[in-house]
């Protein structure tokens, strides 16, 4: 695999920095007053929170104003339980995570629509009601909070001197550490970072956008929640000063300052928004206004972060017993009607892009849909993906309507497509891209991930495996590891094509592969889009370029405003007059600056 | 009844300060997709440099309708100038980085100018000169004061200036253009930059209004105050709509409503959460705002 800085270099950097911290970490408590060790958890603190928050914001790029929400919750539930039920620290901590994760659910659901700006607001205002909540009712102690909380016991040592909490709260972070590193790499976390690189993608290559989002919202209030009810064992008291909106934002500022999406990153953001206020405290009256000139100048510098995530990341994909990918369709009978449309229509505004369609399309054939620009090819792929809503008509697939399924079910049941743009996830690596298109065929548990079972391990390396396969297939396995957006164009194009085959689709939709192709690319392009098909794939291709469209198709069906003016086998098309005619145009046709219907919106849920 | 229409007063006078506040908010994200979040500290500076000229002016025995005057043309242009400023030195070297980092900066500068205020004018309230007495008229028992009446027209003549300003000048189409397409703009000649900040500069110019017209109405300012009124006009340019002017203003009016109708019918305790409620009730049915345009996602 390829990788910019030498990674055994990097790698053994890392564990001295490791090291050195975890030296650190031990010695700290043994040549500091308390003072010092209060500081340090703090920044602990920080950092747990920090990092659960970067899983909403870093990995799946949604703006949560209101984090401190979970982190109430957490630290309410424990002083409530501890406080009114005498249950023990430990009995508590299962429960705020519970109620955390609720209420991760009750403010995911309602956003889940929501474009990131709004999600600004609701955040903050969840955040906001929360805080009011916990101010006014009389069981959280209305502004007073909650005091006598117990400590922690653990083997009849009672965990209440700083340094005691400092340990506490080590081991806390630990799990986290551990937690949200599991999660990135699990599938979950995969989904996530395509969500935050292009969400309609994702969603039209077979993720399920809405839940994975959700589960980011769950996951961040889990941790959140156990840092909350780290803060309450700590302190014995809690009241609703401690979550307002500003700590909600100072959590933001952890994970934006250090580095989206990095741990490291995280981490050092942590010390320094709970550390540098301390040490600025020289500056008295000054402080906080040192504080904000600094986070200003920071972030001008480093406005990606002092320590941003690393893209590319080295794999060892497994060894494969080599050959071709396998599909559902290769033994199928070919003939048999697949997909079948009838009577198809859809309007955007008063402009009707395509009106009153019909045609089938059958297994093992190769299917090509031309004509002009503007005559509503592309709308046609995004109603079959589910994409935009049809206005009429009906599309079935082996037989039963697709009805209004959403574009992952879609993709799920055997429809897989590319793009008219290339729409890759230009920051994960190119297996990434593969692995991400193959979720719908993914059968490995969240959990078997996260606690590293055997079985999610075997599973993991079977997916790389056919990974692999994918990518050798379309002839990019040297380029693995390298991040899709410095590929090659062409090898971009291809790339889409590896990642739709994962989903292992029965028809595979491409939409003009060949732009911006040179004639090699074009001709290797014929190859494969041939062989794809004689793996049992049927194809359905959008397409400018002639040679390509007369080499491979079996048939050809050509659209003009909307409707479909001729279909045929490919020597038939090229003889149609009505099709010359609407190449070459005729005088009331030519007018080439009208707006193409399908570009005026594509985007329709 | 009359309880309703008293409360529908107060709230409109209130729901004007926060449209003035929200159209700045909305029209910074209008054009670089920023949520300022220094926007409602520039309120709060406003009201600051309003009350140290009004306060200076006094001192030396002008008369108060002069000193009025030269504290709100000082107060708006010098604001609007400070806006420009923030424009420049910490959002205008972002605009091309990832978008969470301007947020970050915009934050910091909340915090410095509401630090900055403290260190200046300190931590206590200060008290604006009580020029506009409670006197008034009352229609069916609903009490109506000059003050409330003057500012609500006020109000609404800046923002239909606005509004003349971005629909019937070349440099509100420019303003407008740019919104839609940055690029394209740029393609056909429009000095972009120099559009950008004649936005920060209108936006806190009225939001410098909403602020002086605050302390005068309710004549006690603090560092603080900016906190409160500009999440209030933030969620009302969400409501209306962002990016969108007539949605901010009516975001403001109807914010102002709800919180005058919250704290009058439920308890002022409340507020908060019955704003938000409504907020989040809009969101989910029309995840837009009231006035918000659908985005077009091209594939």
């Amino acid at each position: 695999m390829v990788d910019r800085a030498d990674p055994a270099m990097r790698a053994a950097t890392a564990r001295m920095l490791i090291v050195a911290v975890a030296a650190g970490a031990v010695v700290l408590p043994l040549v500091s007053d308390d003072y010092v060790v209060d500081v340090a958890i703090s920044i602990l603190t920080f950092g747990i929170l920090g990092l659960g928050l970067n899983i909403v914001v870093g990995y799946a790029g949604l703006l949560d104003l209101g984090y401190a929400a979970f982190f109430a919750i957490g630290a309410y539930t424990t002083a409530l339980l501890e406080t009114l039920l005498h249950f023990s620290f430990w009995e508590t901590v299962p429960a705020s995570l519970l109620f955390a994760a609720a209420s991760g659910v009750i403010i995911g659901y309602p956003t889940l629509r929501l474009r990131s700006d709004y999600l600004a607001i609701v955040t903050l205002g969840f955040g906001e009601i929360v805080r009011i909540i916990a101010n006014n009712l009389d069981i959280t102690g209305g502004p007073n909070g909650i005091y006598g909380i117990d400590p922690p016991v653990l083997f009849g040592f009672e965990i209440s001197s700083p340094k005691a909490i400092y340990g506490l709260a080590w081991a806390f972070l630990l799990i986290v550490i551990l937690f949200t590193r599991r999660l990135s790499a699990s599938r979950l976390g995969r989904a996530w970072i395509s969500i935050r690189e292009d969400e309609t993608a994702a969603e039209a290559i077979g993720v399920p956008t809405l839940r994975v989002k959700l589960l980011a919202y769950v996951m961040g209030a889990l941790v959140g929640g156990f840092g909350g009810s780290l803060f309450a064992a700590r302190f014995g008291a809690i009241d609703p000063t401690g979550f307002t909106y500003l700590q909600s934002i100072n959590f933001l500022i952890v994970v934006v300052l250090g580095g989206m999406g990095s741990t490291p990153g995280v981490l050092l953001g942590a010390a320094i928004v709970a550390g540098l206020p301390e040490a600025l405290r020289f500056l008295a009256l000054w402080r906080e206004f040192g504080f904000a000139i600094g986070l200003i100048i920071l972030m001008l510098v480093r406005p990606q972060g002092l320590w941003p995530a690393r893209v590319a990341r080295r794999v060892e994909l497994p060894e494969d017993e080599g050959g071709d990918p396998v599909f559902a369709g290769k033994d199928a009978p070919r003939g048999e009607t697949l997909l079948e449309v009838r009577d198809l229509s859809r309007d955007f505004g008063g402009v009707r892009a395509v009106s009153g369609l019909s045609f089938t399309a059958h297994r093992g054939e190769i299917l090509s849909i031309i004509g002009p620009n503007g005559a509503g090819k592309t709308t046609v792929f995004n109603c079959l993906t589910g994409v935009t809503r049809p206005s009429g008509g009906e599309i079935r697939f082996r037989g039963a309507p697709l009805g209004r399924l959403s574009p992952h079910r879609i993709v799920a049941l055997g429809l897989s497509r590319t793009f008219q743009g290339i729409r890759l996830f230009p920051h994960m690596t190119a297996y990434e891209n593969v692995l991400v298109g193959m979720d719908p065929h993914h059968r490995v548990s969240l959990l078997g991930e996260i606690f590293g079972l055997p079985s999610a391990g075997r599973d993991g390396r079977e997916h790389l495996g056919t990974c692999r396969r994918l990518l050798r297939f379309v002839g990019l396995e040297e380029a693995a590891g390298h991040r899709a957006g410095d590929l090659a164009y062409g090898d971009q194009r291809r790339l889409e094509i590896a990642r739709a085959l994962g989903a292992k689709p029965e028809i595979l939709l491409l939409d003009e592969p060949a732009a911006g192709m040179n004639p090699t690319e074009k001709t290797e392009l014929m190859t494969l889009i041939r062989h794809i098909r004689d793996l049992g794939v049927t194809i359905v291709l959008i397409e400018h370029d002639m040679m390509l469209v007369m080499g491979v198709s079996d048939r050809v069906l050509v659209m003009d405003h909307g409707t479909l003016i001729a279909a045929g086998e490919p020597a038939e098309i090229q003889r149609d007059p009505r099709v010359i005619d609407a190449y070459l145009g005729n005088e009331s046709d030519t007018d080439e600056t009208a707006e193409t219907p399908e570009e005026a919106t594509l985007w329709d849920s | 009844m009359q309880a309703f229409f008293q409360y529908t007063v107060e709230g409109l006078t209130i729901g004007a300060f926060y449209a003035l506040v929200a159209l700045g908010y909305t029209m910074v994200y209008g054009i670089i997709r920023l949520i300022n979040f220094a926007h409602g500290d520039v309120f709060m500076v406003g009201a600051f440099l309003g009350w140290t000229v009004l306060v200076t002016l006094a001192g030396m025995h002008l008369p108060m309708a002069v000193a009025l005057v030269v504290a709100f043309a000082a107060s708006l242009c010098f604001s609007g100038a400070l806006g420009v400023a923030i424009d420049r030195i910490a959002y205008q070297p972002l605009l091309a980085a990832p978008r969470l980092s301007i947020l970050i900066t915009a934050l910091g500068v909340s915090l410095a100018l509401e630090n900055g205020v403290l260190l200046i004018y300190g931590p206590g309230f200060l008290t604006y000169p009580h020029l506009m007495g409670t006197a008034g008229f009352a229609i069916g028992g609903v009490q109506i004061s000059y003050a409330q009446t003057v500012m609500f027209v006020v109000s609404l003549a800046l923002m239909f200036a606005l509004y003349l300003f971005v629909h019937r000048t070349f440099i509100g189409t420019a303003m407008r253009a740019l919104a839609v397409d940055q690029d394209a703009a740029r393609l056909m000649g429009i000095d972009v930059e120099r559009i950008i900040q004649l936005t920060f500069f209108i936006g806190s110019f009225l939001a410098a209004a909403a602020g002086v017209m605050e302390g005068l109405y309710y004549t006690q300012i603090s560092f603080y105050m900016g906190f409160l009124v500009g999440l209030r006009a933030f969620t009302a340019a969400v409501l209306g709509g962002i990016g969108n002017i007539p949605g901010a203003m009516a975001g403001g009016l109807l914010i102002g409503l709800l919180e005058s109708y919250g704290a009058g019918y439920l308890s002022s305790r409340w507020t908060d959460v019955f704003v938000f409620l409504v907020l989040i009730g809009v969101l989910v049915v029309k995840p837009t705002g009231l006035f918000g345009e659908r985005v077009v996602e091209r594939m």
